[in-house]
């Protein structure tokens, strides 16, 4: 009988995420990949988080999306550099595909780099890209029931965004019972309220943003 | 965790599926807490009336002995 060994992909990724790591540090760039399903506000929040940090960091992003550069287009109109990665139909970004577009950026010329992923909440959790935390959004749209059903994401994510909080009354979302499931998932995770429509909650994110770029670079 | 696409199907998660002693109707949601609080516990499921009891988790993060030790911080006994 023939035993077939398959490649061990998670492997070969850990390897690309340990070279991207290396290559952010050398750099002293703060990396964070942001997380979370289509439609719960990544590229909203992103959008606020370029007009409250322009000017004070120097900021970069990689988006990725399944196809399209619509997100990138939103993100360029704030005069950010920002660099499409179209997965056709891939679920997550991989440390390769993060790789390839960040050797061709000016690494040093930036204190933030964020990676957009793919939305959606179960693969990219998966996936190191060599950032240095993962951040996940969730809206209140999508229900409190979340964090359980989807605890990767919250394992290994340092930061969760529930986003879209203005909204908060006309839906069943229980906050308490959300912050609670985070909480018992990932002791200690930074649990942050937003609305990028009434822009609730962006100042203390990009405050919690500061402290992780000031921490790298006094590493 | 994703079947449809192929995703960490090499991610070598377990299960395990045990029946312990101990829990009551005011423990138990402590005792998920504290396993739902290790590293790589993802799920975990108790029938208090009879002890049956499913834990998920990845044993790259989180030893088998981690998972005792949580059960055994609320008094409970684990047949496995």
């Amino acid at each position: 009988m023939e035993i077939q060994v398959r490649k061990n992909i998670l492997g070969e990724n850990d390897r690309m995420a340990a070279e991207n790591r290396a290559m952010f540090a050398d750099n002293g760039v703060y990396v964070i990949n942001l997380m979370g399903s289509p439609g719960s506000g990544k590229t909203s929040v992103l959008e606020k988080t370029m007009e409250k940090l322009k000017g004070e960091l120097r900021m970069a992003v990689i988006e990725g999306d399944l196809f399209t550069s619509k997100d990138a287009d939103r993100i360029a109109k704030h005069d950010v550099p920002v660099i499409q990665i179209n997965t056709s139909g891939g679920c997550h970004l991989d440390a390769a595909m993060v790789q390839k577009v960040a050797r061709k950026m000016d690494l040093a010329a930036l204190d933030l780099l964020i990676v957009e992923n793919v939305g959606n909440l179960v693969c990219p959790a998966e996936f190191d890209v060599g950032e240095d935390d993962k951040g996940v959004v969730l809206s209140v749209t999508e229900g409190d029931d979340k964090p359980l059903k989807y605890p990767l994401i919250f394992k290994e994510s340092a930061v969760a965004i529930l986003n879209k909080v203005d909204i908060l009354p006309y839906c069943n979302f229980d906050m308490e019972s959300a912050r609670e499931d985070i909480s018992a998932l990932h002791p200690g995770m930074t649990i942050l309220e937003t609305s990028c429509t009434t822009g609730q909650g962006i100042e203390p994110w990009c405050e919690w943003l500061r402290q992780r770029v000031e921490e790298k670079q006094n590493r | 965790m994703c079947k449809e696409c192929g995703c960490g199907e090499m991610n070598g998660n377990a299960r395990l599926h045990f029946t312990a002693k101990g829990y009551t109707e005011t423990n138990v949601k402590e005792v998920e807490k504290s396993l739902l609080g290790l590293p790589g516990v993802f799920h975990v499921h108790i029938h208090v009336h009879d002890g049956e009891t499913t834990v998920e988790y990845s044993p790259a993060k989180t030893k088998l002995m981690d998972i005792l030790g949580a059960l055994g911080k609320h008094d409970i006994e684990a047949s496995l």
